[in-house]
């Protein structure tokens, strides 16, 4: 049995006071909605947090050792629920994200994340490969693009980003230099750089003396020119040879203001509603952006635009500072923990957290595209609101359990 | 290969790094939206829940003297569809039966006008109210079908006064930058005053605009008052009664509508009001209240007589005989001549220089004195006297009469005419260029001087008011909304340069020009009252001559100034004379009925409900 009193009960209050101030932002955002079902979103949020609590409650009791033994499996399972979403799946918004059952829709992508998450951890914690070796990349990031090519079918770009983080922070902390980060990323650097010839050959200059100081070894280096070479031939190639429409498609993702119509309308009300706010905000039920709807998706992804508005911003640091405590105080879990496969698992959730939240706030804030992702414990969503529960259980679990190998 | 290998804590601190620095990144974020941004984003916020709704108070009435209508409003009625609300296989074509478009002509102007697919788009301006009613009564029938009053401007038709009317029109950008346009209440599509009374008066027609403010959702629906900001009551603009008198106005219009083109004038002596103008042909002041459409506006423009040309006040001709008063004036005043100096005698014409200049009368007048040569209009003896004046005096006398600048009556545009002098002809055909002889033309109306048919009555009110003359003006009475009404007074606006004994001569000659044995207008001679005036006939290069009378009536206390222009019709006598004296017929008949309605009224009814 577990002794309660040494859960880390500040981490476990972070997360919950967070969850509870996304019912009363549900609660604001849908209160003049015309329909009952959209006002009665917070209720169902309620729900929910109790659903994701016992989740929690059980994850705890679970010993780490059998997410460490079950990993693989779990992993195929995920993988398996992935390819079934796309033959059965249900059908919202043009994208095949969801499992239905009843009013109930499941999101195999979510739980994707944490099997990924489980067989990284599981696989960094025993290879004997050291961390640059090619076998240790490439198994790990095949590991990482299934997932991936899967999600992208659906298709869902924001939450296969997702993936790519977790990768990349679990290269990190497994003990791969930041510098080979830096180097494996090189070839989006190189996709901007091509934009001119002469940028092109002075980013090239750059990247060899680089390559030169760190000398990753042959075969890496030879990985990392060619891929740079690809990405600054191939891109302004298909750039060209895209239709008008597409290239604006991409354009407006990447800066959504111009489209102040389409994609930009939602970041242009979300950047008035959270600045209309100013400090103290409109108060709770006021702000007139998300009354009178002129804020989109205002209970999921807009969420934080409708913090920013009605609690200014004394109420988007009391967020971002429950958020702060949580990520910080994990990353410390995580150096503390003996067990590595533990350890993983933690910055693994802590990459899940971060990224989510950077890329949805950022959205709000109109520097970031418009990806759909959630703002963790605050956005309404059944799975997500389970899924980041299940982190924060495994994060409380690990640190339980620190002295464990 | 590890040297750049990290210690575990090294990692930690680096990821603790990393983490810290996303934060102070959204900080900054949210700083620069809610700190820096944020006076910017709140109006913004603002500007978006807040909607302006313009409420156009009713636009000023005009009427005659006799508080007749000359300019009303009424309903007009556009018919928009709520894209949201229509139903495809209903609306458009049951719309289609009833507005005289086609269901392809509907959905076209819909999709241009939608603002939000919750909002009205206008399809048809100014429906007919029959169609109204069965959209009224038939509702069901038109889902998504909504129509919006609106009050437009109603000129009475056959009165033919859109020379003094003039028309309102949406407000253009240059409007709004001309005169602080933003700052006296006009709004982009707010109605304007364009010509005429409605633009000299617009300020006082249109009132106020009020302002309501409501709160509108993301959709574009109305949720109620905007109660943050306070409403601006809309105040209705004063109603204004015109010195126009509509009998007078209606005879102008039927004197005139025999001929081809041109312009009646007609005012009271005794304090500068006018009674009446026309400028023929005109044009129906109410299409600027629709949708013109395109092929009409062309005809309009393209139109040989020129109806958009307000002949009243720009139309532009030599006066002709009409002003030999003037140079016979300046004569007597000079003492050049008195009234029974007779001048060479006239032989149909007379030399000067190297030109033989006509006399009209081909078989001469022979010897005149000055009342009989105004009687019989002869060129030779204004020749003489002109030639004596010279130019430079005789522009003078033009100018100390009124011509050669606007008369100032209380309308917008007004042109001010030609009253050459020495300076001019230097500048125009250059010094010592030019001959003396053209004092010849000047002395009988005739060269370079032009003069609107407004400029050439305004004079003969001073010949009838004794040399007094009131500024020409439409505008009698404004009544505020308040009940409160303000009287215009007339405006004594200068005096003519003639001695009493001077004009007393002139008013003899006006008064042979009818009621003498040769006068050029004995035609015009009446039985119940005098009549007196002066022919014109202007040479006019372009076709036949442009005719000219101006009419004084009664002579004993003179009450009515018509002044008249035929175009291209030929003798002052013939043709402009006959138009004036309908006029002055239409006024003293008027009057008569007047009168005898007065002496019949006086029987006391006040006891006899009692």
């Amino acid at each position: 049995m577990l002794n309660y009193r040494d859960l880390d009960w500040k981490l476990i209050g972070a997360a919950l006071a967070l969850s509870l101030i996304g019912v009363i932002l549900i609660m604001s955002a849908q209160h003049y909605a015309e329909s009952d079902y959209a006002r009665a979103y917070y209720q169902r949020q309620l729900i929910w947090l109790a659903v994701a609590l016992v989740v929690f409650a059980i994850v705890i009791h679970l010993p780490l050792r059998l997410f460490d033994l079950g990993a693989y499996l779990f992993y195929g399972i995920a993988v398996a629920m992935l390819i079934l979403v796309l033959i059965i799946g249900s059908t919202r918004m043009g994208a095949n994200r969801w499992f239905a059952f009843g009013p109930v829709s499941l999101a195999p992508s979510d739980i994707a994340k944490i099997a990924l998450v489980f067989a990284l951890a599981r696989f960094f914690a025993y290879t004997k490969w050291p961390p640059t070796s090619k076998r240790r990349l490439t198994v790990s990031a095949i590991m990482t693009v299934i997932p991936i090519a899967l999600i992208l079918k659906q298709p869902d770009l924001g939450t296969s980003l997702v993936f790519f983080v977790i990768l990349f922070v679990l290269w990190f902390w497994s003990g791969l230099s930041p510098w080979y980060l830096l180097l494996i990323l090189s070839p989006l650097a190189s996709l901007v750089a091509a934009s001119y010839w002469w940028s092109w050959a002075l980013y090239f200059v750059v990247l060899l003396t680089f390559l030169g100081i760190i000398r990753p070894g042959i075969f890496f280096s030879v990985m990392v020119v060619v891929a740079n070479l690809a990405f600054g031939i191939v891109t302004p190639i298909v750039w060209g040879r895209l239709a008008e429409y597409q290239r604006l498609r991409i354009l407006t993702f990447l800066n959504p203001e111009l489209d102040p119509r389409g994609a930009g309308y939602q970041i242009i009300q979300s950047k008035i509603a959270i600045g209309s706010g100013g400090l103290w905000g409109k108060g709770f039920l006021n702000g007139s952006q998300s009354r009178l709807e002129f804020l989109p998706e205002r209970h999921t992804d807009f969420i934080f635009s409708v913090l920013g508005e009605e609690f200014g911003l004394w109420g988007a640091l009391i967020v971002l500072g429950l958020f702060a405590y949580i990520l910080i105080r994990s990353i410390r879990i995580a150096m503390r923990c003996r067990s590595r496969f533990a350890s993983h698992i933690v910055m693994g959730a802590v990459a899940i957290i971060v990224f989510q939240m950077l890329v949805n706030i950022g959205m709000t804030l109109g520097f970031m595209p418009v990806t759909g992702l959630p703002l963790p414990f605050v956005s309404y969503g059944g799975t997500g609101l389970v899924l980041v529960w299940t982190l924060i259980a495994l994060i409380v679990s690990a640190d339980y359990h620190w002295q464990e190998y | 290969m590890d040297r750049f290998k990290l210690t575990l804590s090294g990692r930690a601190l680096w990821a603790t790094a990393m983490v810290a620095l996303l934060f102070i990144f959204l900080f900054g974020g949210l700083v620069k939206l809610q700190l820096v941004n944020h006076a910017e984003l709140a109006k913004r916020s603002e500007n978006n829940r807040l909607r302006v709704v313009p409420i156009i108070p009713r636009r000023g009435i005009v009427y005659d003297r006799d508080g007749r209508v000359i300019i009303d409003n009424r309903p007009s009625y556009t018919v928009s569809i709520v894209p949201a609300e229509m139903v495809s296989d209903r609306t458009v074509p049951h719309l289609a039966g009833l507005i005289e478009l086609d269901s392809a002509q509907i959905l076209k102007r819909m999709l241009r006008n939608q603002v939000s697919r919750q909002q009205p788009a206008p399809v048809k301006k100014d429906v007919p109210f029959d169609a109204i009613a069965v959209l009224e009564e038939q509702s069901l029938a038109f889902p998504g079908v909504s129509y919006q009053m609106e009050r437009v401007r109603m000129y009475v038709d056959s009165l033919g006064a859109e020379a003094f009317t003039g028309y309102v029109g949406e407000v253009s950008p240059e409007d709004l930058s001309e005169s602080d346009g933003e700052r006296q209440g006009y709004q982009p599509g707010s109605m304007i005053g364009k010509k005429g009374l409605e633009k000299q008066y617009d300020q006082l027609l249109r009132g106020r605009e009020g302002t309501e403010y409501v709160e509108i959702a993301a959709s574009g629906q109305i949720l109620g008052p905007y109660t943050e900001r306070e409403a601006l009551e809309a105040i209705p603009g004063s109603d204004i009664t015109l010195s126009i008198d509509i009998d007078v106005q209606e005879a102008a219009v039927h004197a005139l509508d025999s001929f081809c083109c041109g312009a009646v004038v007609a005012m009271d002596p005794r304090t500068g009001e006018v009674l009446a103008a026309t400028s023929y042909p005109g044009f129906d002041a109410n299409i600027f209240s629709s949708v013109i459409p395109e092929s009409l506006w062309t005809e309009i423009r393209t139109d040989s007589t020129h109806p958009l040309l307000n002949r009243v006040l720009n139309g532009l001709y030599p006066p002709g005989s009409t002003t030999k008063l003037i140079t016979v004036g300046a004569a007597l005043e000079e003492g050049l001549i008195n009234e029974h100096t007779t001048l060479k005698p006239c032989y149909g014409g007379m030399q000067f220089g190297n030109r033989f200049f006509r006399c009209w009368e081909h078989s001469g007048h022979g010897t005149l004195n000055c009342i009989h040569a105004l009687e019989q209009s002869c060129d030779v003896f204004m020749y003489q006297i002109g030639l004596s004046l010279g130019i430079d005096l005789l522009h003078d006398y033009f100018a100390k009469c009124g011509f050669g600048r606007p008369t100032g009556i209380d309308l917008p545009g007004e042109s001010d005419g030609l009253n050459p002098d020495t300076k001019y002809y230097d500048e125009r055909y250059g010094k010592n260029k030019w001959t003396r002889a053209l004092v010849l033309n000047n002395a009988i109306g005739q060269g370079e001087i032009l003069s609107t048919p407004l400029q050439l009555a305004q004079f003969y009110c001073g010949i009838a008011n004794d040399g007094l003359v009131y500024r020409p003006h439409l505008v009698k009475k404004i009544s505020r909304p308040n009940g409160e009404e303000i009287n215009v007074p007339p405006v004594v606006s200068f005096r003519l340069p003639f001695s009493k004994q001077t004009l007393d001569i002139l008013y003899e000659g006006i008064r042979l020009v009818v009621e003498g044995e040769r006068g050029t207008a004995r035609a015009q001679r009446r039985k119940d009252y005098t009549v007196g005036g002066k022919t014109g006939t202007a040479q006019n290069p372009h076709g036949e001559n442009h005719a000219w009378f101006c009419g004084v009536a009664p002579l004993e206390h003179p009450e009515i100034v018509v002044c008249a222009i035929v175009e291209n019709s030929g003798d002052g006598s013939k043709y402009a004379a006959p138009v004036v004296g309908k006029v002055i017929k239409a006024y003293m008949d008027k009057r008569t009925a007047r009168a005898d309605m007065a002496n019949l009224t006086p029987v006391d009814t006040s006891h006899a409900e009692l």
